[in-house]
């Protein structure tokens, strides 16, 4: 299990972190989402040793992460880092040597992982060369050389084509196979539904909902009603007890309903409108999901 | 595939510096700047030759006479200071050609009467070497005639005052030389470092390297990396010169340079170290190359003004100000080895200048590595040395 537990910082007055805490388990993809702001960076880089926390600390295997085991992490920081006058064979060989492999294993390595993504033409370019996509597949050799135990990753999908982003994810799903805990944060919140098997979503410093979006889902369901009646007058579920209206549009209706309301009273009230096309529970995406998670600060703080 | 291990400081350090060598010694800038340095004391040396100090020369062309004359005209040109070269020639209308055709400076014809043959006028060296011969050979001749063959002269002794003068001047004058060649590296390598620094930071490579390595195992390893690249070349630029010297017989005192040589390589390392040490650091504040000239002016004022001191102290080795200097940090590279080839400084004078040198630079070291830590992951403007400070532990 890849753990990060209790962690605080702040920077000065600013308390950024207030206690994020979040497992991954081997083989799973987590996906990290939160504002801008929201403090990710600083979790992943207190993951990486780049900032020290004021309190907690993040486990892997059961033992908190230190210089010799952070080795077996690998990593893809927000901002893109790479030697621009290096060429790209070498400069990825030689984050396989910092990552603990000796000169032919990582020779080895490097010529694998720059043919695998596709830059195989290029190895001999400076990186300063290349267009910003291949630019970033170099980033993701250089994070994956080294056969890393844990993935961590800082929004590796910012900045790529669509084509990019299918390569990427494919890069991932096969880490994910491999047995490697994935963690990687996103605004994309379509390819974190997409990809993800966990999801965590930080606000304000504290984790404000954390599982499977099935689980997260779950737990909004429930509650959002849609019942589409083409024939109804306006205003046409403004008494029914129990029900508000969140939305109503051509008869196109929206409705939370309070955990105790039977929804089968609110079917009968549609019947007798006339016609009815459409009647389910609402399964909320993890757009609206993060919406929710976010805009609210005193609903649901599901503090881990 | 093997599996990866971990690795020790000592090899993060030698895997950074590694880089840093494979990459420089590649660089453009580098390998002209290697050349062009070895050009200037190759040129410097040639400039030597040719307007060098070196002893006068006439030919002298001679009609007649025996072994006896040759003799005479070379002990004479000895004592005058003049390489006499004698050139034997078979009649008077020989000697006119070779010296119509200036092959000699002068042609003498041995006879009853002595006669010079010159082209224009004799010039006074060359007049009185001939004339000191032929009046010696006369008298010598004269004296043998009276009976007297040995005639004893009594030799005047000759008591240098200061005998260590001429030697002293050259190797000052060597030390002069390497103070340029260690300004120059200084401020070479010194930019290399810095352009390293913010190189990584304003490519952001920074935090990549710093997930896996600690910030002073990146300094120690680019210091150190740039630092092997520094001293193989002032060690060939050392090797070069003094070869050079010696084929060109510019020197006097072989084992004098030699040791010159080696005191400026000396201090060389303990000002590479101290000055690698602080560009490094100051650059560490800026994330653009633009700004570095900003904040690496105050360090290379330190090492122009170490560079005036020095050349000023070959002038005046035992001055107040020379005295002084020889002692600071930072200032000690340049003016110390100076002082050390007038031979005007006691030892404990040098001991003193290397301590303080070595605390200079433990001190930058660790105050510095410090800053460099707390500087490296904060981009955007110029960042406070305090601030820097502040964030180390961040």
């Amino acid at each position: 299990m890849l753990e990060f537990d209790g962690l605080h910082k702040s920077f000065g007055e600013v308390r950024v972190l207030e206690g994020v805490g979040f497992t991954v388990a081997p083989g799973s993809m987590f996906g990290f989402c939160g504002s801008n702001g929201a403090g990710k960076t600083t979790t992943m880089r207190i993951a990486m040793g780049l900032v020290r926390p004021d309190a907690g600390e993040v486990r892997w295997h059961g033992r908190p992460l230190d210089q010799a085991s952070r080795r077996r992490v690998g990593y893809m920081p927000e901002e893109r880092g790479l030697y621009p006058k290096m060429k790209v064979g070498e400069q990825v060989a030689y984050f396989a040597r910092l990552h603990g492999l000796d000169a032919a294993a990582a020779t080895k390595a490097s010529a694998d992982w720059v043919e695998r993504l596709g830059l195989g033409p290029r190895r001999d370019e400076q990186v300063e060369k290349l267009s910003l996509g291949n630019q970033q597949r170099v980033q993701l050799a250089a994070a994956l050389v080294s056969r890393p135990e844990v993935l961590i990753l800082d929004e590796p999908f910012s900045g790529l084509d669509p084509v990019g982003v299918d390569s990427l994810a494919d890069a991932l799903l096969g880490q994910v196979r491999e047995g490697v805990p994935v963690v990687f944060s996103s605004h994309q919140l379509d390819l974190v539904e997409r990809l993800c098997d966990s999801v965590g979503i930080l606000a304000r410093g504290r984790m404000v909902a954390t599982g499977t979006v099935e689980e997260l889902r779950r737990r909004e369901a429930g509650r959002l009603l849609r019942v589409v009646v083409p024939d109804a007058a306006p205003g046409w579920a403004d008494g029914l007890g129990g029900a508000r209206v969140v939305s109503e549009q051509a008869g196109d209706t929206l409705l939370e309903l309070t955990p105790d309301t039977d929804d089968q009273s609110v079917l009968g009230a549609a019947l007798r409108t006339g016609r009815v096309t459409h009647f389910a529970w609402q399964q909320p995406t993890l757009v609206e999901l993060f919406r929710g998670a976010v805009a609210a600060p005193s609903t649901e703080e599901v503090a881990a | 595939m093997t599996a990866p291990q971990d690795l020790s400081s000592s090899q993060l350090v030698r895997l950074v510096a590694g880089r840093e060598v494979a990459t420089r010694i590649r660089d453009k800038g580098f390998i002209i700047s290697s050349v062009v340095i070895l050009l200037v004391i190759v040129a410097a040396v040639v400039i030597q030759v040719v307007t060098g100090s070196g002893d006068e020369e006439s030919r002298v062309g001679l009609v007649g006479g025996d072994a006896s004359v040759v003799t005479a005209l070379e002990a004479q040109g000895e004592a005058l200071d003049v390489d006499v070269e004698v050139v034997e020639l078979g009649d008077e209308a020989a000697a006119r050609t070779a010296v119509d055709d200036e092959d000699v400076d002068g042609a003498l014809l041995v006879g009853d009467d002595a006669e010079l043959l010159v082209r224009e006028s004799a010039g006074g060296t060359l007049e009185a070497i001939v004339q000191g011969a032929v009046g010696q050979l006369a008298i010598t001749e004269q004296l043998t005639e009276a009976g007297i063959s040995e005639l004893d002269v009594p030799e005047v002794a000759v008591t240098a005052l200061d005998a260590d003068a001429a030697a002293d001047g050259q190797r000052v004058a060597a030390a002069v030389f390497g103070v340029v060649i260690l300004y120059s590296l200084l401020i070479l390598f010194g930019q290399f470092i810095a352009q390293g620094v913010v190189e990584e930071k304003s490519s952001r490579v920074v935090e990549l390297l710093l997930a896996t390595m600690r910030p002073w195992q990146l300094l120690a390893g680019k210091i150190l990396g740039l630092g092997l690249l520094a001293l193989g070349q002032i060690v060939t630029i050392g090797v070069v010169a003094v070869v050079a010297a010696l084929a060109f017989d510019i020197v006097e005192v072989p084992g004098d340079l030699i040791s010159t040589v080696a005191i400026v390589i000396a201090w060389f390392v303990l000002g590479y170290a101290w000055y690698a040490a602080v560009f490094a650091v100051a650059a560490s504040l800026v994330s653009r190359q633009e700004d570095l000239a900003t904040v690496l002016m105050p360090t290379s004022m330190v090492l122009i003004v170490a560079f005036f001191i020095g050349i000023q102290a070959a002038s005046d080795p035992g001055g107040l100000l020379a005295r002084v200097t020889s002692y600071i940090p930072g200032l000690s590279p340049l003016v110390m080895p100076v002082r050390q080839a007038a031979g005007e400084v006691a030892l404990w004078e040098i001991a003193l200048a290397v301590v303080l040198m070595v605390l200079a630079i433990v001190l930058v070291v660790r105050l510095g590595g410090r800053i460099y830590s707390g500087a490296l992951l904060r981009t955007g403007g110029k960042i406070k040395m305090r601030e820097a400070l502040a964030a180390e532990r961040a």
